[in-house]
């Protein structure tokens, strides 16, 4: 019996080194086949305090900010030579003025801010007043001290547009909610949610390509015409600093 | 001293009697001042009317008319819109509540305020609505209509919730200049 029982430990199997070696090396294949997923995920956790970190991250914004300032910068400096060239219209750069508001009714039936400067500081009806993000307006009236505001809101407000994607002219008309509503006179036109609205290079109230607002809903009942609602870039609601631009058309 | 005592009493005597009046100034500005805070998607309570109930209930048809017109004229000169004029509104209003008697029950009285000037609300808004309708008949009907009616039932329920609190305080303010108190 006792021959016996030495025979069998001492079979391969029987020793624990043998697995362990086994498991080792099944642990491994696996790592193989999985192409080190394991060993990364590993890492990810290992390395996760020394990542880049915020410091890092703000460089990298800046550099792109000073990047996109710089193209912004040189393509404006093409499109005004190009419009020069083709003898199309330009807005004054010049000219800009800020303006706080002063009053601001953007609610109910009556859509207009008041702003701190007047017809002394040289603003003139029909000057354009755009916000953070485009267009809030025109001067409609101004007063010594003061100068009012129409917003695109107003059911006062009509708008030659741009749509950019399909090279269209459009009609921007305000309705007294907080979004106006884009009418194409054309069935065909293939407007999308999302497209980007500016000025319209044809319009004789505003100068062109100042940013305006994005396609937010498409309505195509109308028999003729085909409407969508714009959700604006500047919102009139929050915005207390202006910059009324002068218009040369 | 003497001299003192009494210019003070007869100022006080002054702005005690025409604190109606001083109260209409206010009406203006709070209309320009349009405070977000107290505002409900965006509209306001429409102020005028306000103002104009206890004024009306207090001195007459002929005067709530003659205030009416004035508050229209001025409202109408602060506004940009030339599609439509409050003047209509605020004249049938000032005649209608002329013609309401004080109730004698403090706290019915107090939230019928509430539900006058949610009616002229609505009788303005829809002068306003109908007004704009009108100039643009041809093109934009179906569009102006629901932001219009949101626009009429907002302010409708801001100028009823706040009717309560403010017109019966105006009231004791126009009784008091006027003497009755």
């Amino acid at each position: 019996m006792l021959i016996i029982r030495r025979i069998s430990t001492n079979r391969w199997w029987h020793k624990k080194k043998t697995w362990i070696l086994f498991a080792v090396f099944l642990f491994l294949a696996f790592v193989r086949i999985s192409k080190g997923s394991l060993y990364k995920d590993f890492y990810y956790f290992i390395s996760k305090p020394f990542w880049p970190g915020q410091f890092q991250k703000e460089i990298v914004l800046e550099s792109i900010d000073q990047e996109y300032l710089i193209k912004l910068n040189l393509l404006k400096k093409d499109n005004l030579r190009l419009r020069r060239i083709l003898s199309l219209q330009e807005s004054s750069n010049n000219d800009n003025m800020s303006a706080a508001v002063i009053s601001r009714k953007t609610g109910s039936w009556w859509r207009q801010i008041i702003l701190n400067k007047g017809s002394k500081d040289g603003v003139e009806i029909g000057d354009i007043v755009i916000g953070p993000g485009g267009l809030l307006g025109r001067v409609r009236d101004t007063s010594l001290l003061t100068s009012s505001v129409t917003l695109i809101t107003s059911p006062e407000s009509k708008l030659g547009v741009w749509v950019d994607r399909i090279q269209t002219n459009g009609l921007l008309v305000g309705l007294g909610d907080d979004n106006p509503t884009l009418i194409l006179y054309s069935k065909d036109a293939d407007i999308k949610m999302g497209d980007f609205i500016s000025s319209s290079p044809a319009s004789t109230l505003l100068p062109p390509n100042i940013p305006i607002g994005i396609i937010q809903s498409i309505d195509e009942t109308l028999k003729s015409k085909k409407t969508a609602k714009i959700s604006l870039l500047a919102n009139p609601q929050v915005i207390d600093w202006v910059q009324i631009l002068k218009v040369n058309i | 001293m003497g001299a003192n005592f009494e210019s003070e009493y007869l100022m006080n005597k002054f702005f005690s009697k025409k604190l109606s009046i001083i109260s209409f100034i206010f009406i203006p500005i709070i209309f320009l001042w349009n405070p977000n805070w107290l505002g409900f998607f965006g509209a306001q309570p429409y102020w005028p009317l306000i103002w104009l109930l206890p004024w009306s209930m207090i001195y007459g048809s002929i005067n709530g008319l003659i205030f009416g017109l004035f508050l229209g004229l001025i409202l109408d000169s602060l506004t940009l819109d030339d599609t439509f004029t409050q003047i209509p509104g605020l004249i049938l209003c000032g005649f209608l509540f002329g013609r309401i008697r004080i109730h004698s029950d403090i706290l019915v009285g107090h939230f019928r305020y509430g539900l006058i000037c949610s009616f002229g609300s609505f009788l303005c808004g829809a002068l306003n609505f109908f007004q704009i309708f009108l100039k643009n008949f041809s093109d934009l009907n179906d569009l102006i209509l629901i932001p219009s009616v949101k626009n009429i039932l907002t302010e409708v329920f801001l100028t009823g919730f706040f009717a309560p609190f403010i017109c019966s305080q105006l009231l004791r303010m126009f009784k008091f200049s006027k003497g009755k108190l």
